[in-house]
């Protein structure tokens, strides 16, 4: 047992490291995590992430609360969560320490400029991978016609909107109820 | 100056995090209302510079202008006492919830609501690629990147701490063979 919150804390610990741009630029690095321990199924992490966009909170700690909790109860959840915040705790007293020489972001502008299209494309990645393995039947790569359905006619009024998380997700729960009875 | 109490601190993080709903950006209208005009901690010119500099710095955005603010507070121990305070009311949340799901996952209209709602996170997904794209790709270097990353993505699992290690470096090689030109 503390071999797996020693494991739980190290990945979320890089996560807190290496997760640039908000809560959603976590998600790249929960599914490697799912890839690498199949602590949980892939289905189950994305009904954790969905969970965390409606529960009060910041996102990233909700996802990081979630998956410790799933994997090892409530220490794993305390272990995560922590861990998700030790890196940027030290960052951020360093930073204020040295506030006049920080104050913009200018000092580390070059390299963000290379972070955030990397992150950025690290949550495309994700995105193709989900979509192919939820509308593509597994090995026969038949077209799942109902999952395609359903992800157009989300896609269309929420990529005009600004982001909608609650909507998004109560739009979804019903679409899956009233396609499922078909 | 008399001393902000560390309960006060612990309480207005602990009412933002009850009232944060839908990802980092809600987190500047609660600061300023509560941590602004309500308890004069910060200006608002220090809140707009903390929420700049909590998106360059590693971590979630709306912990790290957590912190930021804390130590404006109260130093060190104010900074740690804004992110236990943010992060309570997601811990218990959490729990409560996964307990509630964890007895209703063999009900049938719950499995077709999360076989709709795991759909739903694909359409957050893209929609917040959507938006990191507008904010992160501009430039040859940035579709470069962007391209090389996703195409090896798609065809080898790499960890993606060591894809942003190595974008890192790539960034840093790019400003400084750059840097003569447009610095």
């Amino acid at each position: 047992m503390l071999k797996l919150y020693i494991l739980l804390y190290y990945e979320f610990l890089k996560i807190g490291i290496f997760a640039i741009g908000g809560g959603y630029a976590a998600l790249p690095f929960l599914y490697f995590i799912q890839s690498k321990y199949n602590w949980f199924s892939v289905d189950e992490l994305t009904n954790m992430i969905a969970v965390s966009n409606i529960t009060p909170g910041p996102i990233g700690i909700n996802m990081a609360t979630y998956t410790g909790f799933t994997t090892a109860g409530v220490i794993g959840s305390l272990v995560c969560t922590f861990a998700i915040e030790s890196a940027p705790f030290l960052f951020a007293i360093t930073i204020m320490k040295i506030y006049d020489k920080f104050k913009s972001c200018s000092a580390v502008n070059a390299i963000f400029n290379g972070l955030r299209p990397a992150s950025c494309a690290l949550l495309t990645a994700i995105g193709l991978q989900l979509l192919y393995k939820t509308c593509v039947t597994q090995n026969s790569f038949i077209i799942d016609y109902k999952s395609l359905f359903l992800f157009i006619i989300l896609m269309i009024p929420f990529s005009f909107m600004k982001k909608q998380p609650l909507l998004a997700i109560l739009a979804g729960a019903l679409g899956g109820i009233i396609l499922k009875q078909f | 100056m008399k001393k902000i109490s560390l309960w006060d601190i612990y309480k207005v993080f602990f009412i933002i995090g009850i009232q944060l709903l839908g990802g980092g950006y809600v987190i500047l209208p609660l600061l300023r209302k509560y941590i602004v005009e309500n308890r004069n901690w910060l200006s608002e010119e220090e809140l707009v510079d903390y929420f700049a500099l909590s998106q360059c710095t590693p971590g979630i955005i709306a912990g790290n202008i957590s912190m930021f603010a804390g130590y404006k507070a109260r130093g060190t121990i104010g900074a740690l006492t804004a992110i236990i305070g943010i992060i309570t009311p997601s811990f218990f949340a959490i729990i409560l919830l996964a307990n509630i799901l964890n007895g209703a996952v063999d009900n049938q209209l719950v499995k077709d609501a999360f076989w709709g709602i795991r759909i739903s996170v694909i359409v957050l997904v893209i929609v917040t690629v959507k938006d990191m794209w507008a904010k992160s790709v501009y430039s040859i270097f940035t579709y470069i990147l962007f391209f090389t990353v996703l195409t090896v993505l798609l065809i080898f699992p790499i960890s993606p701490a060591i894809v942003i290690l190595l974008s890192a470096i790539a960034a840093i090689l790019h400003s400084k063979i750059m840097g003569g030109k447009n610095a």
